[in-house]
């Protein structure tokens, strides 16, 4: 009977309940989309390296060494030489450890020089391998394997020829040097899709002529001469290891970092990127306190109009009473059409999100490289909308008790 | 005193010599000590570096026989890792290993003579040689040592432990009491790094809240 009173009253309002509800259906799908792109950030943030035990590079910060190596964010302050990352790669506590190379760039990806290995060590998502989708990892010293979005972007295929560049902006190509693609991995959503992966004595070849950084006039060593010659590289931007048992990689860390020869840095990648939430924790308690607050704003704007439409609808109330209604009834009207009306705008905020998850998903992947999952609502969103649906509840209590009072008061003649 | 002829050969001597010496010194904030916990299998290992100042209170050499007294009970209870670090009765776990020492940040074989010194002398002879010089020749003593402090900056010193536990049920270990705040009233914080199956990451405890929760990490 109630249920009927109250749907039968939202459907004579139906303008002004249909904005309410709209307002908050809005306030909640920004305030869970705001948490699907922080939870889904940091998800694709964790899933990007697993497996590899220590990150080794020059002494900077835990933070930046993990953004530059693993996410290609920001450079290397300084490398770290090869005879270090032989006297480390020799320690008994080293089960494998695969030397990464950057600098170089193709277009706008980057160019990392790394050993094969990196195709059996490096995984992602708790584990899992990257495999070939075409062709072949490099066998040859001007062979490339290119992640799937600098394929996708560049339309390349397995054969055709690909020229570097030396620095990320640079303005000149080695174009002396052809490499060749002879595969192209699997997308995995990490950036190792945007990036393009040679040997590491190939990014020594590409540098022969290129004596700081500029051609040498008048110079250019054939290829076949560049095969013959020894390219051991002098030092690489940083390296994974791999530990025979986990009870070591604290020893090894601190053996690393004490190193007396040069100042090196290692760091895990977990712990490292712990420290890069707490950076960024600032930020997103502040986007999250702006989004609660817009649903706070969305349920006073629901009060606001309960409170306006208490006067239409006095009449009506004092018709109640008169036919034996008593001023609870009157009350628990009033709070049920504001806790349908929460309930409604957060159902139709939950869809609103869902519908805007898969219009944005497939732009969001190709401009940021982040892959937002459309799943059924985690349990911590389930509290929020069941929040929401309170907290509508509680805010119409200020008017409906303010309606108890009145229809305790208000005979059947209103005077207007 | 032939010491013009000294200094003419190590001003020749000096400038290849400096490029040779290594001079790098970790961070070290006082309150704030380093724990690492690693689990493989039914085995625990940690490692646990706190300032002196921490543990009892000052950075100094030890200049008198209270100072050694309390450095040496220190060692003693940073040596009894399930002590300080409570892990629940379920997990059942024992001490396979535990070693305790006190490094500071000197050259380093100045800090080999410390741990000789100690050797040499241990406990008993320390009170009979106090008993029988008295004071004075504490002093001097200590006067002698500071002379060499000032020649290097002002020295940190820290406690350096190692522990391997064993455990008979490791996935029952769902929290670590940190009793280590009850037993050094100067340490602040601790600051975990963590390894396990399920990959590694970074806590802080604190005195305030001396629980670490470990669910999750089997």
């Amino acid at each position: 009977m109630i249920f009927r009173l109250a749907f039968c009253s939202m459907a004579a309002r139906a303008l002004t309940v249909t904005m309410t509800v709209i307002a908050i259906a809005l306030s909640v799908a920004l305030f869970l989309g705001v948490e699907k792109v922080r939870t889904g950030a940091k998800a694709s943030f964790a899933d990007t390296i697993s497996g590899t035990d220590l990150i080794v590079g020059a002494r900077s910060g835990s933070v930046q060494l993990l953004l530059y190596s693993v996410f290609r964010i920001g450079n290397a302050t300084n490398n770290l030489t090869w005879e270090s990352y032989s006297d480390i790669a020799a320690r008994p506590e080293v089960d494998w450890i695969v030397p990464i190379s950057l600098g170089d760039s193709h277009r706008q990806f980057r160019v990392m020089g790394t050993t094969t290995e990196f195709f059996e060590r490096y995984k992602y998502r708790s584990g899992r391998s990257l495999t070939l989708g075409d062709g072949a990892i490099m066998s040859d010293l001007f062979d490339a394997v290119i992640g799937a979005d600098v394929a996708a972007t560049l339309n390349y295929n397995v054969g055709d020829p690909i020229v570097v560049a030396h620095g990320l902006a640079s303005f000149t190509n080695h174009d002396d040097q052809p490499f060749r693609i002879s595969g192209i991995l699997e997308k995995t959503g990490t950036p190792v899709d945007r990036t393009v992966i040679v040997s590491l004595r190939a990014i020594e070849a590409i540098h022969v002529d290129w004596a700081s950084g500029a051609r040498i006039q008048g110079q250019s060593t054939p290829v076949e001469v560049i095969r013959q010659m020894d390219l051991q590289p002098q030092a690489v931007t940083a390296a994974l290891i791999g530990v025979n048992s986990r009870l070591q990689v604290f020893s090894l860390q601190r053996a690393i970092n004490e190193y007396p020869q040069e100042p090196l840095l290692a760091i895990l990648p977990g712990v490292a990127l712990q420290e890069l939430w707490q950076i960024v924790g600032i930020a997103e308690t502040a986007l999250i306190a702006v989004s609660s607050m817009v649903i706070i704003t969305a349920l006073i704007g629901m009060m606001a109009t309960i409170f306006s439409s208490l006067n239409e609808r006095r009449r009506e109330m004092a018709i109640f009473r008169a036919m034996g209604a008593r001023p609870r009834i009157v009350l628990g009207m009033l709070v049920l059409e504001a806790t349908l009306m929460a309930a409604l705008g957060a159902a139709l905020g939950l869809l609103l999100l869902y519908a805007g998850l898969v219009v944005a998903q497939p732009m969001v992947d190709r401009a940021f490289g982040l892959w937002l999952p459309i799943e059924a609502p985690t349990l911590r969103e389930l509290w929020v909308l069941l929040g929401v649906v309170a907290a509508g509840a509680i805010v119409s209590l200020i008017p409906a008790l303010r309606a108890y009072r009145m229809s305790l008061a208000d005979g059947m003649m209103v005077r207007i | 005193m032939k010491i013009l002829p000294l200094i003419a050969i190590s001003t020749l001597i000096s400038s290849p010599a400096l490029a040779e010496e290594v001079r790098q010194l970790d961070a070290h904030e006082h309150g704030v000590g380093h724990l690492d916990i690693a689990f493989e299998g039914q085995q625990i290992a940690m490692q646990l570096h706190a300032p002196g100042a921490d543990i009892v209170g000052f950075e100094y050499e030890a200049k008198t026989a209270e100072d050694r007294t309390s450095i040496d009970s220190a060692v003693a209870k940073l040596a009894q890792p399930l002590t300080l670090f409570v892990l629940p009765e379920a997990a059942q776990c024992s001490v396979v290993q535990a070693s305790a020492a006190l490094e500071s940040e000197e050259e380093h074989h100045d800090h080999g003579a410390h741990d000789d010194h100690a050797a040499d002398h241990g406990h008993e002879d320390h009170d009979d040689h106090a008993a029988d010089h008295g004071h004075k020749d504490h002093d001097k003593h200590g006067e002698d040592h500071a002379h060499d402090h000032d020649a290097h900056a002002a020295s940190h010193s820290e406690f350096h432990a190692e522990y391997l536990l064993t455990c008979a049920d490791p996935a029952a270990a769902s929290e670590i009491t940190f009793a280590y705040f009850d037993a050094f009233p100067n340490a602040r914080e601790l600051e975990i790094q963590m390894i396990s199956e399920s990959g590694a990451t970074a806590f802080e405890v604190s005195r305030d809240s001396p629980i670490l929760d470990l669910r999750g990490m089997f």
